[in-house]
């Protein structure tokens, strides 16, 4: 057994996107979502099912990774089996591995841990996310089953693919608090504003700990490596059920023939495994104007060309990568030149500029930052140093009466020793009489 | 005004009769110098810093002759011989002429 575990992990880790471990809370599961585990495999990720409190659950073997994924959808695990815990996870994470997480109103305690490691806070056990305004037709009478517009999606095709034309999404499942200080996190999906987070079956008495757009139902994060987390709210969100089912809201206009929650979840899962918004930089160069290759040191005032080649990853392939928003600095402490890269017609960013007239170590710094995108960081060190001694003008005209002083002066010392001297003469000789 | 141009006069009789023959020269030296530093400010501030080295060097070179030359000046005059008693005039004047050709090689490399 153990045998055809290793194999299967050894032939997942040459298939492109990946071995992808999942964890369940049952089996039953793994039938529940099967269009979404499909999908997954159709795209190319070999999936390992495993049971979460499985006691051979193990993230690497021998400092290996043995995925390069992770699924969690298993809401009411208190403790992962094996070698796995929250740690174990956060450091996979670190390590640049990407998670997906599921929880609902039952979130278990090590996901809620796992959460706040991420930066978001999972709502109380037994809260589910209630709007009286946009719940759905087939709704139990408890208004926990939402019919959530597109529009709420964050503005991000990149992530969530694009938001024209998809379908109204279906939700069941409890809030997300986002850590308002943390910039990584993005809040993916949030509910309506009539919505709130809290147990139905108990009276409110405190105030809810999410209101209205402030309740995040799915979450991501990209971590500094842009290694990808999300956390959905719901479990359900990812069910077969809800992705053939119609939706029509019991109250406002909202309906579909199919709910939208195939497409967005599609999209969701492409981003958070790499397969969308994911750059590179291909190559650098650099050179005065007129030349080709990049010179020793540059002097201060020259004319400078820099090209760089960016990639997006694009059903696998590298491709030119197309933006009007890509900058360069020229950097010594502060940024002396900042410039929009010009997109050249063969797929390079170019810029041309003047090297300003201070001397010094500098950097060429590309930093492209954008939602939901790989975080490009390119840096390369010039030296620009002053002009030679041979370099500076000469005789300028303005300078002339400059020069006739030094020279003047040079000829006064000359004439004035000869008087000087001759005179000594002259002294001694009426000294002498 | 009467007793001012009084002891002008009697300064500048003085001056004709006691300074040494020496020392007029060297006065004369000094003026002219004065003179050319002060046509290099005026040129200065008509035409602007542009070349700012070319300026230092040249308004330089003749603050830095005129102080050799008072230096010279001091150690030549009789009435100081108390003061530099170790040293001979030739030696002053050696050092006044090792002096220039120091300044003038480096007003040469700072002018432009």
């Amino acid at each position: 057994m153990k045998l055809i575990i290793l194999l299967c992990s050894f032939f997942a880790a040459s298939l492109a996107q990946g071995p992808t471990l999942v964890l369940l809370d049952n089996q039953v599961i793994k039938e529940t979502h099967s269009i979404f585990f499909k999908s997954l495999q159709d795209r190319g990720y070999t999936l390992t099912f495993k049971i979460a409190d499985d006691a051979s659950l193990v993230l690497s073997r021998y400092g290996e990774y043995l995925y390069k994924n992770l699924i969690i959808f298993a809401p009411s695990v208190e403790e992962f089996g094996g070698s796995l815990n929250v740690d174990a996870i956060t450091q996979f994470v670190d390590d640049g591995g990407n998670v997906l997480v599921a929880g609902s109103s039952e979130t278990g305690d090590v996901l809620r841990e796992l959460a706040s490691e991420c930066g978001f806070e999972v709502d109380e056990e037994g809260a589910f996310v209630i709007d009286h305004h946009g719940f759905s037709v087939d709704d139990n009478g408890q208004h926990t089953k939402l019919v959530v517009s597109s529009d709420n999606l964050i503005d991000a095709p990149v992530i969530v693919g694009p938001k024209k034309g998809v379908a109204p999404l279906l939700y069941q499942g409890t809030g997300i608090l986002t850590d308002v200080e943390n910039p990584l996190v993005l809040p993916l999906l949030t509910a309506d504003s009539t919505a709130y987070s809290f147990n139905p079956d108990q009276p409110i008495k405190e105030y809810p700990h999410a209101v209205g757009r402030d309740t995040v139902l799915i979450a991501g994060i990209q971590a500094r490596n842009n290694a990808r987390v999300v956390f959905s709210g719901s479990l359900s969100f990812f069910s077969d059920e809800f992705f053939t089912s119609s939706v029509e809201r019991a109250q406002g206009g909202l309906s579909a023939k199919k709910s939208g929650n195939e497409d967005v979840s599609t999209a969701v899962t492409q981003w958070v495994f790499k397969e969308h918004g994911q750059l590179r930089v291909r190559s650098v160069k650099h050179h005065k104007e007129g030349e080709k290759d990049a010179p020793n040191d540059y002097t201060i005032m020259e004319n400078v060309v820099y090209t760089i080649e960016i990639d997006i990853l694009e059903k696998g392939q590298w491709k030119p990568f197309t933006a009007t928003d890509v900058q360069l600095e020229f950097v010594r402490i502060d940024p002396f030149v900042r410039t929009t890269l010009k997109r050249k017609p063969a797929g390079q960013y170019e810029a041309r500029f003047t090297i300003p007239d201070v001397y010094g170590v500098y950097q060429f710094k590309v930093d492209y930052d954008r939602v939901g995108y790989t975080r490009l960081f390119s840096t390369t060190q010039v030296s620009v140093r002053p002009l030679q001694h041979t370099q500076y003008e000469r005789f300028i005209t303005s300078a002339y009466p400059y020069y006739t002083g030094a020279f003047s002066m040079m000829i006064g010392v000359f004439i004035f020793s000869f008087v000087f001297l001759h005179l000594k003469e002259d002294e001694k000789k009426p000294k002498g009489d | 005004m009467a007793q001012i141009t009084a002891v002008l006069q009697k300064f500048y009789n003085e001056y004709r009769s006691k300074t040494s023959k020496k020392l007029k020269v060297i006065d004369a030296y000094l003026f002219y110098i004065l003179l050319t530093g002060i046509i290099q400010f005026v040129y200065c501030l008509l035409v602007g810093t542009f070349p700012f080295n070319s300026f230092l060097s040249g308004f330089i070179s003749t603050v830095s002759c005129f102080v050799l030359a008072v230096c010279l000046r001091l150690q030549v005059n009789p009435e100081n011989k108390m003061q530099f008693s170790g040293i001979s005039p030739e030696r002053g004047f050696a050092d006044f002429i090792f002096a220039h050709v120091v300044l003038h090689l480096v007003v040469m490399n700072f002018i432009g």
